[in-house]
């Protein structure tokens, strides 16, 4: 008995509740749906046990290829132009002394909406007839006639960058609480040596930055994953699957054909290709980056 | 002894006998209550801001006054949440006692996992065949016995701005060469030729691949192809298919094109038909009351007609039969008895419920009741009055079609609208799309997921 009130037991019976909670909410459900993807499932009624038959048909599943693309181009997407002018939006707020709290505002503001209401916002700006299309095409031109949403060549363009608008603010938020961090000093010794504001950037900003930048890396790898709401409710992964994502593809597997158990084998995969991601990131720690 | 007990009584008596007083009242009253209150039944709806009032009043509130043993109360919520959690809920071996589904495809999976009620008994007690029409009786009996009735029943129709149409001269087209002609003198106009999008509702796209099927390959050819006596690459409903592609993307019939056709939803279509953006609209019968408060509430005048005739092979006039939601008796529910009686008072209260229909402009709650022509009110909107008389004539005489989200299994049902946004993209030919589909029917065909279909005379 004694064992349970030793100092080293208190932290885990805090622990304990929150452990508690998700062994349910998330643990067996999680492993329900591990087991569902080698059956049948319909959603209701019998289960039965079909083996891999659901892997065998998901790697014969064109749309699904496409999703996956869908969602490899969304990520290099999030990598590239959100974290880019995060970056630099960041750097510069830096050396905004007054105003700088209503340019945070502004740039975060997207982030605290619902994504319902961002993309209400984005629908109706390219609506093709109360949009901005509209009023452009009633004096002359032609530009924006088309809402990209419905074109098969822009529509994942589009949905990404209605989601990275609503998330860039965020970044923007966690770079310049890590560029606060960093010692004036280096500023000052790199004032003296003659630097400029670019190599300034280069050589102290970013390597200072470096544990907060790897992990906004990681949490956009890992959240372009499951993306989903942007896609339903702007464009249903339509036209023609052109913005097709894998979770927006599970989701139509599972809920309107009634294909539990192929849902769920999607979903298996999704799981694993994000238990890849935490591993290498896991990797990179140990190998001593400072992440 | 005695007398001193008489003496606390008298002196304690006012507090005593009142506290016992309220005591045996409270038994009772809380007995009496317990006789008098009615069982409830639950019943989940799709919510809908304007139709809710009425469904409370015309049919809550209405059949709960009728008798005194059961009080129906309706619950109201988004149908995407509501039928995911009206599903969690059976799961468990819960849920409401009338089961509300969209259509016959729910209805079989609920039916395959033993979750509804068998309503063989009380469709013969009650007579419910008899006052039903036949097919709309035959899409609810699964393996030979009654699982769902039909809540809402409907078909597609054209709608035309008849103002436009006196205006100059044109004519509601009833072929393809009539209606290629009318849309290209539509177009020279600077108008659309049809109002519709499919924006808030992606399957709106079934709507249109179902007229194609139907009136270009002919019902009897979309009838053999469900039963499996047809496949579905025959030529004809690749040459079906072709012409709607030819229409949807080359011409721009819909909305002007296939992106402001997918850019357009449900408020968007009603005013561009009210306001002369469109002369004409290919929709279902669930739009009456909308258009009547859209285009009805304009100077102009619309009026309807059925589909046209797109070739030989179908050439009289058919309605597409359909059935919009199904109510079924949940097998686990908690008064499956007040659930059946429910059910009754809709089938035996003909009166009340047009009296409900009348108020969506027959568009909603309508009931597959066999109707003669005094039934119909006379205090609806004109268009649906003659609407409700020829699709009654036509329908009789045999003539009609086949909507896919009633006939359809759920995995080609979903193929052929969201896989035909793949056709019109250039993606897949139509050969390979029907290809495609074919395989999924013999899959829904092998696993015994096929929907009732009423035989054909």
């Amino acid at each position: 008995m004694k064992i349970f009130s030793n100092k080293n037991f208190v932290a885990w019976y805090f622990v304990f509740p929150v452990a508690f909670i998700h062994l349910f909410v998330i643990g067996i459900p999680s492993l329900a749906s591990l087991a569902l993807c080698l059956t049948d499932w319909r959603g209701l009624g019998e289960i039965n046990y079909i083996g891999f038959e659901n892997f065998i048909e998901l790697f014969d599943d064109r749309y699904l290829k496409k999703a996956i693309i869908n969602n490899v181009i969304w990520t290099i997407a999030f990598l590239t132009v959100p974290v880019g002018i995060a970056l630099t939006c960041a750097y510069l707020l830096t050396g905004i002394k007054r105003g700088q709290m209503f340019f945070r505002l502004a740039f975060f503001f997207p982030y605290m909406l619902a994504s319902v209401i961002n993309c209400q916002i984005w629908k109706y700006l390219f609506h093709p007839i109360h949009g901005l299309g509209g009023f452009f095409e009633r004096i002359g031109w032609d530009f924006l006639a088309v809402s990209p949403f419905t074109m098969k060549s822009t529509s994942l363009f589009a949905v990404a960058f209605v989601d990275g608008w609503h998330f860039w603010g965020f970044l923007v938020v966690i770079y310049l609480t890590g560029m606060y961090q960093v010692d004036n000093h280096l500023y000052e010794a790199a004032d003296i040596e003659g630097a400029t504001k670019f190599q300034k950037f280069r050589y102290i900003t970013l390597p200072m930055i470096r544990p907060v930048f790897v992990f906004s890396i990681m949490i956009i790898i890992i959240w372009s994953v499951p993306v989903f709401d942007y896609v339903y409710i702007l464009t249903g992964g339509g036209p023609a699957y052109s913005s097709e994502v894998i979770a927006n593809y599970m989701y139509s597997q599972a809920f309107e054909r009634f294909d539990v158990g192929y849902s769920s084998a999607i979903g298996t995969l999704m799981f694993f290709y994000v238990m890849i991601i935490v591993a290498l990131f896991g990797l990179f720690r140990k190998a001593g980056w400072d992440i | 002894m005695i007398l001193k007990f008489f003496n606390v009584i008298l002196l304690n008596g006012g507090i005593m006998i009142r506290t016992l007083i309220s005591f045996v009242s409270l038994i009772i009253l809380s007995t009496s209550y317990s006789a008098l209150a009615k069982t409830k039944v639950t019943w989940s709806m799709e919510s809908n801001a304007d139709r809710d009032p009425i469904m409370i009043e015309k049919l809550q509130n209405a059949y709960n006054n009728s008798q005194g043993n059961y009080e129906l109360v309706i619950e109201f919520e988004d149908n995407e949440t509501r039928l995911t959690s009206m599903r969690t809920a059976m799961i468990g071996g819960m849920g409401p006692d009338i089961v509300e589904t969209p259509g016959p495809s729910y209805v079989k999976e609920y039916h395959a996992a033993g979750m509804l009620e068998n309503l063989d008994s009380y469709a013969a007690e009650f007579g419910w065949k008899d006052k039903m029409i036949p097919w709309a009786y035959s899409s609810g009996v699964f393996e030979g016995s009654l699982y769902a009735i039909p809540k809402t029943h409907e078909s597609m129709v054209m709608l035309y701005n008849k103002t436009l149409f006196e205006e100059n001269n044109w004519k509601v087209p009833t072929t393809l060469e009539e209606l290629e002609d009318v849309a290209g003198k539509i177009k020279a106009k600077g108008m659309n030729v049809f109002s519709y999008g499919s924006d808030g509702w992606q399957p709106t796209h079934e709507h249109l691949v179902g007229i194609y099927l139907n009136n270009y390959a002919g019902p009897q050819a979309v009838y053999e192809a469900i039963i499996g006596e047809r496949e579905w690459t025959d030529p004809v409903f690749v040459e079906a298919l072709e012409l709607l592609k030819k229409h949807m993307v080359d011409e721009g019939y819909w909305s002007g094109s296939l992106e402001n056709y997918y850019a357009i939803g449900w408020d968007d279509f009603h005013a561009q038909f009210a306001n002369r953006g469109a002369a004409m609209m290919t929709i279902g019968t669930w739009t009456f009351q909308a258009t009547q408060l859209g285009i009805g509430a304009s100077d102009d005048e619309w009026g309807w007609a059925p589909l046209p005739s797109l070739s030989s092979q179908s050439p009289d006039p058919n309605f597409m039969i359909a059935i919009g939601t199904t109510m079924s008796v949940n097998a686990n529910g908690k008064n499956k008895d007040g659930a059946i009686d429910v059910l009754n008072w809709i089938m035996s209260n003909k009166d009340k419920v047009l009296d409900i229909a009348k108020d969506f402009e027959f568009g909603e709650m309508v009931v597959p009741l066999t109707l003669s022509s005094s039934d119909i009110p006379t205090d609806i909107a004109p268009q649906v009055q003659d609407y409700l008389s020829e699709y009654a004539r036509i329908t009789g005489e045999g003539n009609y079609g086949y909507c896919t989200w009633t006939f359809w299994p759920a995995d080609p049902g979903v193929h052929i609208w969201k896989d035909m946004e793949v056709v019109w993209a250039g993606d897949i030919s139509v050969e390979d799309f029907l290809y495609d589909h074919q395989k999924m029917w013999d899959k829904a065909r092998k696993n015994g997921d096929t929907l009732p279909v009423p035989l054909r005379n």
